[in-house]
């Protein structure tokens, strides 16, 4: 391989691809301190500003501009995304326990499940909006908008825990079934603590997944925002620095997620130690 | 007495393979039980049959006088050492130890004093004491073998199967793990059932050793008797101490590819003409010079010397024939003088013809 | 001794006990499967009812009768011929496809190269993990916001245009660059090719160096090697990362309505407007064509590598 042109010449390429990746993001943010109300969406910038993250805040002088409206839509998606993500993780939980056992029609059930994240949110929205009309039922974000949030979710949080079991040491279990132990209460202390930085895994990604969902969300809905559908609305009017400003902070708080993730993971990997030092 | 286990015709397949064919055998109250087979006898799977982990497809365990086949693992009594030792990387050494006695279905009455008790006298008597709130990746292997060992025997179980308990240590802490094994199991007064890959710990700690092959019993008997009288070819090699040799049963002779050995006084010689394997064992053989031949009551065959292996308390030499099979030899220190053989040094190899086993 | 007689005699008593036992003993409980279906319950009930129900109804309700502003359950072909008279629907169709087949290769295209150097090219381990966390780190920020920053980038007055302009390649803007098939693909390029660089750098990363190593010995260049070994190693990622593209992009409306001006429309966005309209029959139509080509996309992907073998 001639490794002396090849891989100078790659890693070149490498670099362009991530700037590629972080370009517009870095030109969204720049953008964002645009001096307000007057400034657009647009280089050059006239003058230096937190104006736009003001106006977000509602902190800003009443303008031509209307305010997001992020503050009960940021409520609702944070409501959102924490039932989700508790429902989906218990579900991928308990799916990827029963994949343990061999049981008849595991294959067919796995395809289901996966099938929940391969279908475009455009389609199941569509079915949701259809089936809701059908029966009757009014629109939610809190219902079904929901369901088709976990239908979404629940796959990742399920693949996490069958990787997470893969990995896992059966005889442990067995171990405590053998010391008269029963399985539920094994599976309560044996089990659980020891899948769960998976579990947290399982959880971020639901959390972050369904936070930042919308083609789902935007048929099955209802007429209450979500914050994704709320920037959506933006799509279609004149878009101002403000939207800027406020993907700028949306970033920011998934990292502030991430690292709060970050901090669990090394936690409950330390707890063992510390218990033991405690109660010592 | 009544056994406390007995198993009946136990059979458990993985498709066409029969991991356990056809396995009966019992043990007595307080026995410790050494169960010995190669790997891939299927040994580990019959363990798992009688912790309840498996079903066997055909065939019954009874333990403690009731078939236990419907009885989830959790309500059989009976307690099991992993080869991993499969302790629980998330809690101390002091609550490994007490997690049975705080977790287990039956006996939720016996109150945390008690426990406490009994989990601190069971951490002295495997040698923990000071340990006690370590993590399992803060303690040695011997120490984690104690761990399993504590955790186990102070449920009480009736049975305890040891799963290659040793198999994981080296070998310095295998010999003593093997003596304070054999302490407890005297001093508890549990039974043990203990499966090993290994002939010399299956001797040393078994009262009676069960061999199994392939999936099936090949002798049940006294550590001694299977040491002196191995039941078939596939015993005494898999027992270690045997030189075998194929050939038949020819008149008064045991005729193989290395010689003509006679056969009078040798144990239960075969049918003439049938095809079957003469066994000398290691230490029953005497080497001599070549100018000293062998004589005609005795039997023997001319080898040249390999190589030595010390081990402890003896020797083991390791001699070819002429068409290339090895003969080994192995010498007490307790009893010769270290043997001092020449490389590539012609010698004749003698033993006793009643010393012999041969297989029909 | 006779072991041998021993060992028939053993087996034909244990034989005639088994059999006795097949009469005594009812056959044993399969406990772990009878959990396993308690636990797989609920999440199977879900999808069923969350996931499966919904896209029957969308065959379902393609076939009612559509009238301006409802749909009543009268079965009918109408939509579906309305659908395949119309030229703005097959043009949607056509346009998703061509989307579609171009974001495939641009992502393929961009991200290829990228995977291999980080797959096969970086050995060390931390190195590698930083690379594909930089290229993982985006999708935490919001998909929508990552769409609308192609604006500025791409818009008349944006920074690509001022950027090219200060350095005299150009002297007028390119105008072309937003609110065009231009700007969707470069878009859905950027917010895709993770999913192609992953798969295929995972495969690249399992490939044994000892066999490069080995055909570099025996004289073979860069490109024969990576015609012979690193190729086709790596098809399973490609399809992978294919299939998750293909999936995405085919679904997709957003990046389009954000970045073309309403000017291209996909299959999606077709649906979106239809049920803005109150459309639904006509937008049930589009659904049921939308899973068939995404079907078939995915089914033919699948035959090109047999997943189940590779992974």
């Amino acid at each position: 391989m001639q490794s002396a042109v090849m891989k100078p010449a790659l890693a070149l390429y490498t670099t362009l691809f991530l700037v590629f990746l972080y370009a517009p993001f870095a030109i969204l943010a720049i953008l964002s301190f645009q001096t307000g109300p007057e400034g657009g969406p647009q280089f050059p910038i006239i003058e230096w500003s937190s104006y736009w993250y003001q106006h977000l805040f509602g902190l800003a002088p009443p303008s031509r501009v209307a305010p997001l409206p992020i503050g009960e839509s940021l409520f609702r998606s944070m409501t959102l995304a924490f039932m989700t993500m508790i429902v989906s993780t218990v579900l991928g939980v308990m799916s990827a326990q029963a994949f343990r056992s061999r049981f008849k029609g595991s294959g067919i059930v796995f395809y289901l499940i996966v099938l929940g994240m391969m279908v475009p949110g455009v389609l199941v929205g569509l079915g949701m909006a259809l089936v809701a009309n059908f029966f009757g039922i009014d629109r939610h974000w809190w219902s079904t908008a929901f369901v088709l949030h976990v239908v979404y979710t629940f796959p990742f949080a399920f693949l996490v825990m069958l990787a997470i079991f893969n990995r896992f040491d059966k005889s442990v279990e067995e171990a405590s079934w053998s010391l008269g132990v029963s399985p539920a209460r094994t599976f309560r202390k044996v089990t659980f603590p020891l899948i769960f930085p998976g579990v947290l895994s399982a959880m971020l990604f639901a959390f972050t997944l369904s936070y930042d969902e919308f083609s789902r969300t935007l048929f099955a809905s209802g007429r209450d925002l979500t914050l994704p559908l709320a920037i959506y609305g933006t799509f279609a009017v004149e878009i101002h620095p403000n939207v800027f400003a406020f993907g700028v902070l949306t970033t920011l708080f998934s990292f502030a997620l991430l690292g709060v993730y970050a901090i669990l993971m090394s936690l409950s990997v330390r707890r063992a130690r510390r218990i033991a030092i405690q109660e010592e | 007495m009544q056994p406390l286990l007995t198993l009946n015709g136990i059979e458990r397949r993985y498709g066409d393979v029969a991991a356990l064919d056809g396995v009966s055998f019992s043990v007595a109250p307080g026995a410790y039980v050494a169960l010995l087979g190669p790997s891939g006898s299927g040994k580990t799977t019959l363990l798992r049959v009688i912790a309840g982990f498996e079903q066997p497809d055909a065939g019954h365990v009874v333990f403690d006088g009731r078939r236990i086949r419907d009885i989830p693992t959790h309500r059989r009594g009976i307690g099991i050492v992993f080869q991993n030792f499969a302790l629980f990387p998330h809690l101390t050494v002091e609550k490994n130890v007490s997690f049975g006695l705080l977790n287990r279905e039956s006996e939720t009455n016996m109150d945390r004093r008690a426990i406490d008790a009994k989990v601190r006298d069971m951490i002295a008597l495997v040698g923990l004491k000071g340990l006690e709130s370590r993590d399992m990746h803060q303690i040695s292997g011997g120490q984690r073998q104690r761990v399993a060992l504590a955790r186990t025997l102070v449920t009480e179980p009736r049975l305890v199967l040891l799963d290659e308990p040793l198999g994981a240590l080296d070998a310095n802490l295998r010999a003593r793990m093997r003596d304070e094994l054999r302490s407890l199991h005297d001093r508890l007064g549990v039974t043990f059932l203990h499966v090993t890959g290994s002939e010399a710990e299956a001797l040393a700690m078994g009262d009676t050793i069960i061999v199994l092959d392939r999936g099936r019993i090949a002798q049940v008997d006294l550590a001694e008797s299977i040491y002196n009288h191995p039941a078939s070819p596939q015993v005494a090699r898999l027992l270690n101490c045997y030189n075998l040799f194929e050939g038949a049963v020819e008149g008064r002779e045991f005729v193989s590819s290395v010689g003509r050995f006679p056969l009078d006084g040798a144990r239960a010689p075969g049918r003439p003409g049938k095809a079957s394997a003469y066994a000398i064992r290691h230490d029953r053989i005497a080497v001599r010079p070549v100018d000293r031949p062998i004589s005609p009551d005795e039997a023997g065959l001319a080898a040249t010397f390999v190589a030595s292996e010390y081990s402890g308390s003896s020797v083991l030499s390791f001699f070819a024939t002429a068409g290339g099979q090895v003969i080994e030899v192995e010498d007490h220190l307790s009893l010769r003088e270290p043997p001092n053989y020449a490389q590539k040094q012609g010698y004749a190899l003698a033993w006793e013809p009643r010393d012999a086993l041969v297989f029909a | 001794m006779v072991a041998t007689r021993d060992e028939s005699e053993m087996t034909t008593t244990t034989t005639t006990i088994a059999a006795e036992n097949a009469h005594v003993d009812p056959p044993p409980r399969n406990n772990g499967a009878r959990v396993a279906y308690w636990l797989i319950a609920p999440g199977v009930v879900w999808m069923g009812l969350f996931l499966v129900l919904p896209m029957l109804m969308i065959v379902y309700v393609s076939f009612w009768t559509q009238t301006t502003f409802k749909i009543e359950p009268i079965l009918t072909t109408k939509s579906w011929v309305t659908f395949f008279a119309s030229d703005t629907y097959l043009g949607a169709l056509g346009t998703t496809v061509r989307i579609w087949l171009t974001v495939l290769a641009t992502t393929l295209l961009v991200g290829y190269p990228s995977a291999l150097f980080v797959g096969l090219f970086v050995k060390n381990k931390t190195i590698q993990t930083v690379l594909l966390t930089l290229c993982v780190i985006p999708f935490w920020t919001s998909f929508l916001i990552r769409v609308l920053a192609w604006r500025p980038m791409l818009g008349k007055e944006g920074a690509i245009n001022l950027i090219l302009m200060k350095f005299g390649i150009i002297t007028q803007p390119i105008e072309a660059l937003l609110f065009s098939d231009l700007s969707v693909v470069i878009g859905m390029t950027q917010i895709y090719c993770v999913f192609m660089v992953g798969p295929i750098a995972f495969m690249l990363a399992r490939i044994d160096p000892n066999i490069i190593e080995a055909a570099r010995d025996l004289g073979a260049g860069f490109w024969r090697i990576f015609r012979t070994i690193i190729l086709p190693l790596s098809m399973p990622g490609v399809v992978v990362g294919a299939i998750f593209v293909s999936v995405m992009v085919l679904g997709e409306f957003a990046t389009s309505a954000a970045l073309s001006g309403r000017k291209v429309n996909l299959l999606g966005n077709i649906i979106v407007t239809q049920v803005g309209s109150l459309k639904w029959a006509f937008a049930a139509v589009a659904g049921v064509i939308l899973t068939i080509v995404i079907g078939a996309v995915v089914a033919g992907l699948l035959r090109i590598v047999d997943l189940r073998n590779e992974l």
